[in-house]
């Protein structure tokens, strides 16, 4: 009974009654404060009371029932979201927005480990009252009794016994008095006392398990060690077993794990079993308790016996990854390769904390098995199947490198904080553990570059590991700017520190290791001919890492490699071979690494020297006189396509130094670009590149460009828009086939979303504008541009393509920012175009999305403001649109203005949407009232009519008449007045939804 | 593969019907030729030959006339057949009661061999639209020696 009404009154779980919100909330208050603890007394007394008979009995009694029933509902109990125990402050008004949206939990991880925080009230019933010692002397008993029969540990009053002791094992916050952390520690101590014959000793349980005792008990007990690492420190939780045992639980966790290893190893079925279950929480305890140490500074060590623990757990982690790459290396490999490459990464990453725990031990163990495998390699050469020892190395070079390097993304990685502070008696860089083992790699990587070798060990696999270890490890470790890659200070003046940094800088081995990366990297593009995978992970982790970093930029430019990767890039045919993005990437890369340049003027040459060939081939090509039929050939659809994706990439890479040179590009197959538009009209894909480039072009370039080479722009994107529309208004395509149909509009939306792009980029030439020309002499006026093209493309966006999610998001942002920024060129759109846009508008407000919302939203606030300020100024503003007719049949149609008031107010008042909305919404509502003030009387009246009850009603007229008079809000708009809006809003939808939206 | 099936039926003379291209370049949304048809490809994955052996693709397609589903899997460094696929636009000048098309060429004669597309609601667009006098603009496509009207355009006039 008790357990129904907890999941009765909380508000997520709750049956719909047709009751307001507001009375959902204060129940849901009145409980927690007032009846929670108190159903919770009940069913611990209705527990103790059965204890007794239930141990005492030797065959299951009802009482059983009855336990397992307290249990669950104590459970759940601890399960509610408490929400009122912090600070204990009680606020006046429910602030309905908030509900629904749990509070993110910092600690949540994936395998589900809530943290219970009921507050400090609860503390006599949970913690002072031998709670805790009762639940587990009531499981161990009964355990004992029931020893010789497995079937027990899985019966239900044994299940929800554990649950609730796991879940007693993550209580933190308020509960424990600050003054006394040793109640918390005793309070852990005490449950992990009573877990500890779950899991301990291991070997024995692991045993038992696979002889068919049930795991649930162990995996239960992994469970609370987890639950317990997320509420300690490392060094807490090593201490904790000190008291029953000669070892810290650092150790019996890593012995626990290595059980569940071996387990793993022995039985290498793929059937999800006991062991992966164990593995992944006991994997999730270490990075919990790892890697909390890891970011705080790397002096933060774990005590030795700990060190110890987690080396010889990653050794057999090590092993086993090994035993399972050997066994699958002969498997057929089904899924996509870079998949592999990452799926693993979040294991792997778990792994290497572990290793980095204890690295004076781990990174020569692991040097010893890489030159392990690449011995046996040779050895085995010409003679021996390699398959096996292939994939083994391929995983050691994927642990390496998520022990040696974390993941770059988007900033600096540093060299971890372990791999820094560790090795002190290290003077010599040669002796360096991480340096021996990041130079067996790359001189075993070296050999590549040997076709002999590379035919017979390095397969496009192993190749793959290869380009992803170089590229993981050069962004960290090579040629580092002192300070930028430093880390923390406190050790800098480390000596095996300092050759760990300086042995792989330019004045070192730096030069000569980039350059044999270069070399590498050529080789796998040009030797391994159709390996996607490869030559993607190449262009874009490895070469592109490379130039975004400017020192490695100069370093580059002077490398004879270098220069025989962009002559082979301009002119060699077995480039042309490469995958599009690959082509598209590589040209990228080409033109960044001109930073490296001394002068401008030399960037520039570069870059023109670069691509002179890709243009002139479009150029000639377009001056066939057979244009026509020549380009329907394959071939040359190929190679068309090619030049694009190179072009694109060039243009996409333009920064100032190089800005002149890809202008003078783009300028020179202007007419080339609009004859292909033409001629492949039919053949989408070659448009989709034709329009990418240009919007990527235009993208890079607007903003430097000077008054008549802007005019040049925007006339070339008009003929560009004429045409592409002239193809494709009106136009349907015929295919017997479903799939083709479907293709068919996709590339249709890829256009659109293309074209609109060019737009909005074309109007940031208001915004960002670089050019020398002042502001007066910009002889094209962008918003009649953009208006233009927007008449253009409006008839080909249908309410069919909004749902694609990127294209609605392009097409709204650039609605509101052409509502906002030119509203009076709107108002000159002829009416179809005119209620097109606003059709868009009332139908991107009904999303989901709150950022196309929000845009709606912006739009609606430009359009009502414009109206507003320009009646006021004496002016006709929207004229007729908002004004509302008369059809010839003698029916009204309400002015626009009226119809969004009336849809906004539903909105605001009866629907579902975001907190984050509310600003926005009154921005836009302010102003409509204003422009429709009699309907919005109207609308009001007709709410407070429609309340039946009366307490309701006045509550209702009074926070209507509070919305617009309060704060001495005045009937003009400016920022002043927006802002009182928007709090006056706030109060009244704080004060009406909670009884106007019922549930 | 089969050349020698359907011969130079096409008026343009010498043009190849089908290109080799490397089949890692072959990707969704281009042609390709299985089995002696020319498809455009919908799917197109790769995987490896063993963990360490070479990328193959595996491509699905449809065939472009009939809209039949094919599949093949090629080395992804091995060429394979691309088919040459022209498309050109005619104006509609008649639709006859045998449901033949007449369709006026780009140096003022007649093409007249052509069906009104099997597809009854889209045929039935070609004919309202050139009942009601609007100018039709129908693209056919040919490759490899058969020819189909892929697309109908209305571009105004009428009423």
């Amino acid at each position: 009974m008790c357990s129904s009404s907890v999941s009765e009154f909380s508000p997520s779980t709750s049956s719909a009654m047709g009751l307001p919100r507001e009375f959902h909330e204060n129940c849901r208050k009145s409980l927690e404060q007032n009846f929670l603890k108190t159903f919770y007394q009940w069913a611990k007394d209705a527990a103790l009371s059965v204890t007794n008979k239930i141990i005492e009995s030797h065959s299951s009694v009802p009482e059983v029932k009855v336990c397992n029933a307290t249990l669950r509902l104590m459970y759940q109990i601890l399960n509610w979201e408490f929400r009122y125990s912090k600070g204990g402050g009680t606020r006046a008004s429910i602030n309905v927005f908030s509900d629904g949206i749990r509070v993110d939990n910092a600690f949540a991880k994936k395998t589900e480990c809530v943290i219970v925080q009921p507050g400090a009230s609860w503390c006599d019933v949970l913690l002072s009252s031998s709670h805790v010692g009762w639940l587990i002397n009531l499981y161990s008993s009964v355990r004992q009794k029931f020893d010789l029969e497995g079937y027990w540990l899985d019966c239900p009053v044994a299940v929800s016994a554990r649950k609730l002791i796991v879940q007693l094992c993550s209580l933190a916050g308020e509960i424990f008095p600050s003054n006394n952390a040793q109640m918390r520690e005793q309070h852990l101590l005490l449950l992990l006392s009573g877990v500890l014959p779950w899991i301990d000793p291991p070997d024995v349980i692991s045993k038992e398990i696979e002889e068919g005792r049930s795991g649930s008990e162990m995996i239960d007990g992994c469970r609370a060690l987890l639950s317990i690492g997320t509420v300690t420190t490392p060094v807490v939780f090593d201490q904790l077993l000190r008291s029953l045992r000669p070892f810290g639980t650092l150790t019996l966790l890593s012995m626990l794990m290595g059980e569940v290893v071996k387990v793993l190893m022995a039985n290498s079925t793929d059937e999800e079993t006991w062991s992966y279950e164990a593995r992944d929480i006991l994997l999730d305890t270490w990075t919990t308790l790892l890697a909390s140490m890891d970011g705080s500074g790397g002096n933060a060590w774990l005590p030795p016996e700990g060190m110890h623990a987690a080396a010889s757990l990653f050794s057999l982690i090590v092993e086993s990854e090994l035993k399972v790459a050997s066994a699958s290396a002969t498997t057929e490999d089904d899924a996509d390769c870079l998949a592999s490459v990452s799926a693993m990464d979040e294991r792997l990453g778990s792994y290497a904390l572990i290793a980095r725990a204890a690295v004076d031990a781990t990174i020569p163990f692991l040097a010893k098995l890489f030159s392990d495998r690449v011995a046996r390699l040779h050895q085995g050469r010409g003679t021996v199947d390699p398959t096996e020892t292939l994939e083994e190395a391929y995983s050691l070079l994927l642990i390496i490198g998520h022990v040696l390097a974390d993941e770059g993304e988007g900033e600096t990685a540093l060299v971890p904080d372990a791999l820094q502070s560790h090795f002190v008696d290290v003077v010599e860089a040669n002796n360096h553990p991480v340096v021996v083992l990041s130079s067996s790699i790359i001189k075993f990587a070296e050999q590549c570059l040997d076709a002999e070798m590379r035919s017979s060990i390095f397969s496009p696999r192993l190749m793959e590991a290869v380009i992803w270890f170089l590229a993981r490890w050069s962004f960290t470790y090579l040629m580092l700017v002192e300070d930028c890659n430093l880390g923390s200070n406190q050790l800098q003046s480390l000596p095996s520190r300092a050759c760990l940094f300086t042995f792989f800088n330019e004045h070192n081995q730096g030069k000569f290791v980039l350059d044999i990366i270069v070399r590498i990297s050529l080789t796998s593009l040009m030797s391994y001919p159709g390996e996607k995978d490869l030559q993607e992970l190449t262009c874009f982790q490895l070469l592109h890492a490379l130039v975004r970093r400017r020192n490695i930029c100069f370093h580059l430019l002077s490398l004879d490699s270098w220069r025989n990767l962009a002559n082979a890039f301009a002119n060699d045919k077995s480039l042309f071979l490469l995958n599009s993005v690959s082509q598209r990437s590589l040209a990228q890369t080409l033109v960044l690494s001109a930073y490296g340049m001394q002068s401008s003027d030399a960037s520039n040459q570069y870059v023109k020297d670069l691509m002179a060939h890709m243009t002139s081939s479009l150029v000639d090509l377009t001056n066939n006189s057979d244009l026509k039929n020549l380009a329907q050939q394959p071939d040359i659809i190929m190679l068309v396509s090619c030049v694009l994706e190179r072009l694109r990439g060039a243009a996409s890479a333009t920064e100032p130094r190089t800005q002149r040179a890809i202008y003078e590009m783009g300028l020179s197959v202007m007419n080339p670009v609009l004859r292909l538009l033409e001629v492949y009209k039919h053949e989408s894909a070659v448009i989709y590149l034709l329009l990418k480039f240009v919007v990527d072009w235009v993208d890079g370039q607007l903003s430097y460009l000077e008054a008549h080479e802007t005019a040049v722009v925007i006339n070339f994107c008009m003929s560009l828009l004429q045409i592409y529309s002239s193809h494709n208004i009106g136009k349907i395509s015929l295919s017997l086939s479903s799939t083709l149909l479907n293709e068919a509009k996709t590339e249709k939306y890829k256009d659109l979303r293309a074209l609109l792009q060019l737009l909005s980029h074309l109007c940031s030439k208001d915004m960002v504008d670089f050019s020398s020309d002042s502001i007066e002499t910009q002889s094209t006026n962008i918003s009649q541009v953009v208006y233009f093209g927007l008449h253009i493309i409006t008839p080909l966006i249908t309410l069919e393509l909004l749902k694609y999610p990127k294209l609605c998001f392009d097409y709204f942002s650039l609605i509101s920012h052409m509502l906002e920024v030119y509203p009076e060129t709107l108002a000159q759109l002829n009416n179809d175009a005119f209620s097109h846009v606003l059709t868009t508008v009332d139908f991107g407000l009904h999303q989901q999305d709150v950022d196309i919302v929000t845009m709606c939203l912006r739009a609606l606030k430009a359009l009502a403001s414009y109206h507003y300020k320009e009646k006021n100024a004496g002016n006709s503003g929207l004229g007729s649109h908002a004004a509302g007719h008369t059809d010839p049949n003698g029916v009204f149609h309400e002015g626009i203005l009226s119809r969004f008031l009336r849809t906004l107010l539903h909105f605001l008042l009866f629907e579902d949407y975001s907190t984050d909305l509310v600003s926005t919404a009154a921005d836009a509502l302010f102003p409509l009232i204003l422009c429709e003030p009699n309907l919005y009387q109207g609308l009001g009246n007709e709410l407070i009519e429609k309340q039946a009850n009366p307490n309701f009603k006045t509550r209702l007229a009074n926070a209507l008449q509070v919305l617009t008079t309060s704060n001495q809000l005045s009937s003009s708009l400016d920022r002043l007045n927006y802002q009182r809006f928007r709090k006056n809003l706030n109060n009244f939808l704080v004060e009406v939804r909670g009884f106007l939206k019922t549930r | 593969m089969s050349d020698d099936e359907h011969h130079f039926e096409s008026s343009e003379s010498g043009a190849s019907k089908t290109y080799p291209q490397q089949a890692g370049n072959i990707r969704k949304g281009g042609h390709i030729v299985i089995k002696g048809r020319p498809c455009k490809v919908v799917e197109v994955s790769t995987s490896k030959t063993g963990k360490h052996g070479h990328a193959k693709c595996h491509f699905v397609a449809i065939d472009i006339f009939n809209a039949k589903k094919l599949e093949d899997i090629v080395p992804s460094s091995h060429n394979c057949d691309v088919p040459h696929v022209n498309r050109v636009d005619y104006q509609l000048i008649d639709i006859s009661e045998d449901g033949f098309v007449s369709l006026l060429t780009d140096s003022g004669g007649t093409k007249d061999d052509l069906k009104l597309p099997t597809d009854d609601a889209l045929a039935a667009q070609m004919r309202s639209g050139f009942e009601e006098g609007k100018d039709v603009v129908v693209s056919v496509m040919s490759s490899m020696g058969e020819e189909q009207i892929c697309a109908v355009k209305e571009v105004g006039g009428g009423k």
